[in-house]
């Protein structure tokens, strides 16, 4: 059987993902041998302009030149999938999304009114095209996205949690820090995969997989965390660090916005 | 029944011959108020005096996420996994949670036995212990404050040991093999134990009224009152995972890194969560919150061969971090 063709590719973001992939050390090259690699930065600097039949991309698009690059993968590839949390929804870059203009945060940032990077606003890749899989977390689990891979080599859609931390936070047991300390998780609204792992630790859920799209209520989030005695704004703002243009955290940050009067928008 | 007296200084001497029929699991402190079955071996290490654990026994029995077997498709070949030792101990359990696993042994033993559950079952030692109420629990109401059966050995606590009553074959063996550390009740015995029972028994506060339930959740189908509770409720299942009697669980089969092996296993779902409708075709049967949330309400509130699908521990409200109230939902409903 002839292996199938991937690219590994980056737009706006750190690499973690990418470097994700590279821990899987121990099975690593079995994994990839299963496939004929055409582009992997983090790994080889050699580059082949064919059609892909998967690519995975990670970062956010955030610039116009990752806009172009996304639009060039999506045409040569079968599938694409995106890894982590800015290729799902923009990342952490995307938290003033709504509440600053991008030109007014460059000048914040850099100091200079021209757009030399030509930026867009910070959106995850569904934005723009069609993405046949998203592989959450930030950055991403190497066992879910190793099981990802198994299962579509296997000629099968992996399973996706949809379900949020939680429930792997019951199955492992763990007292809730919500209920038991008053931290302001968000595993409820949360996607589960991490296995729990702040909440075993003591910590609250800060989000980093992304909220439960179209299903996640963020409103009743707030009004637990409102009821627990934390400011709305520092609740809002803690929604906003990863999940800022998840629709139900735009209209919260919309509703406080008018409540309180402030006039957010900057 | 068999009634005995384990005076407080043979207690630990029970404990310890106790390890001859498996691993012992009690109560252990988890978090400030919280409390999980965990492996122990001194008594020590249990708070006896617990008033709920967060995931109840029935992990036991109906693994949390387990692997129930291996397949290797190229040879078309499959291994059933199970566990090489499955004999245990589970010391300290309250009479609601053993209610509650006489209600999953209808479900997974009677007819079609689950051989998983079964293998598990039959090689547990089931110790019960008194507890005394909190303000969540309503197992009164329930009629599982008390258990006469579905277990080996009962411990009450009177003032210089424990009120002892014998429940099964099982616990005539363990008996009769630690005879020497048992004595026969006396009237004095027998009168600290109907006493502490009435107590125990006026300590409870909260009361559900049962009366027509069945009719009141059916009446109550379109009721607003499921909207309202919907918009306050996260969907993360945890009432699920926690409720004794909750039993619905997911299959999944993972592929190993070669493609030809794998492994299927099963793990404790949610009829909270939005796939727990979905079927093939991308059909799902509850696809909002309200109807999710009715729906466990109704199955909670039905009756299996005349047994309530609840056994009053209150764990779903104390771990719901929505704050639900599981009594108050079903007062509302039945217009208290």
């Amino acid at each position: 059987m002839e292996r199938p063709k991937i690219g590994v590719f980056s737009l706006t973001g750190c690499g973690g993902d990418q470097l994700m992939i590279l821990n899987l050390e121990d099975v690593l090259l079995d994994l990839l041998s299963y496939f004929d690699i055409k582009d992997f930065q983090e790994i080889s600097s050699f580059k082949e302009d064919s059609d892909l039949d998967i690519a995975f991309v990670e970062g956010s698009v955030s610039t116009k030149q990752d806009l172009r690059k996304l639009k060039e993968i999506r045409a040569r590839c079968k599938m694409l999938i995106a890894i982590g949390n800015c290729a799902i929804s923009g990342g952490i870059q995307a938290m003033k999304n709504g509440q600053m203009e991008i030109l007014e945060r460059m000048k914040r940032v850099y100091g200079i009114e021209e757009d030399i990077y030509g930026v867009l606003e910070p959106k995850g890749l569904s934005a723009y095209v069609k993405v046949d899989l998203e592989i959450p977390g930030c950055p991403i689990e190497k066992e879910e996205t190793l099981r990802a891979i198994t299962s579509i080599l296997h000629g099968d859609m992996p399973d996706q949690f949809d379900y949020p931390v939680c429930v792997e936070c019951k199955l492992k047991e763990y007292p809730c820090v919500l209920i038991e300390k008053n931290l302001p998780c968000l595993g409820p609204i949360i996607v589960a995969g991490c296995g729990a792992r702040c909440p075993g630790l003591g910590l609250p859920c800060i989000g980093c997989r992304g909220p439960i799209k179209e299903e996640a209520n963020a409103a009743a989030e707030l009004e637990v965390l409102l009821s627990k005695g934390y400011d709305e704004e520092h609740i809002v703002n803690l929604m906003r660090i990863f999940c800022a243009n998840f629709g139900e955290i735009k209209k919260i940050t919309e509703i406080i916005r008018r409540r309180s009067g402030k006039g957010r928008q900057e | 029944m068999m009634y005995l007296k384990l005076p407080r200084e043979d207690f630990d001497a029970f404990f310890k011959n106790l390890q001859e029929y498996g691993k012992i699991y009690g109560p252990v402190k988890a978090g400030s108020s919280a409390y999980n079955f965990k492996e122990v071996t001194t008594l020590d290490e249990m708070d006896l005096s617990y008033n709920r654990t967060i995931v109840p026994p029935k992990k036991f029995f109906v693994g949390l996420k387990e692997k129930i077997f291996e397949f290797d498709e190229k040879r078309a070949e499959f291994r059933e996994v199970i566990e090489d030792d499955p004999r245990k101990v589970i010391f300290g359990i309250h009479s609601c949670d053993i209610h509650a696993l006489k209600l999953l042994d209808k479900i997974y033993l009677e007819d079609m036995a689950d051989k998983y559950y079964l293998e598990r079952r039959r090689n547990a030692i089931l110790i019960g212990i008194d507890c005394h109420p909190d303000e969540h629990c309503f197992c009164k109401s329930m009629g599982t404050s008390y258990a006469t059966d579905g277990f080996d050995l009962f411990l009450h606590e009177i003032s210089d040991g424990f009120f002892v009553r014998v429940g099964s074959m099982k616990g005539h063996e363990i008996v009769a093999k630690n005879k020497g550390l048992f004595d026969p009740v006396g009237s004095e015995d027998i009168e600290e134990f109907k006493r502490s029972q009435k107590k125990r028994l006026d300590e409870f506060k909260l009361e559900l009224n049962l009366s027509g339930l069945q009719d009141m959740l059916e009446l109550a189908h379109n009721s607003q009152i499921w909207d309202e509770y919907a918009e306050k409720c996260l969907g993360c299942g945890t009432c699920n995972l926690v409720c004794p009697t909750c039993r619905c669980y997911d299959v999944i089969d993972f592929v190993n890194l070669d493609i030809t092996t794998g492994e299927r296993v099963r793990r404790w779902d949610s009829c909270m969560l939005r796939r727990h409708g979905l079927v093939a075709g991308g059909l799902n049967f509850r696809p909002t919150r309200v109807e999710r949330l009715r729906n466990r309400f109704n199955c909670k509130g039905s009756l299996l061969e005349g047994m309530l699908n609840c056994v009053g521990c209150g764990r779903c409200t104390v771990y719901c971090p929505a704050g639900i109230d599981y009594v108050e939902v079903l007062r509302k409903i039945a217009g208290d």
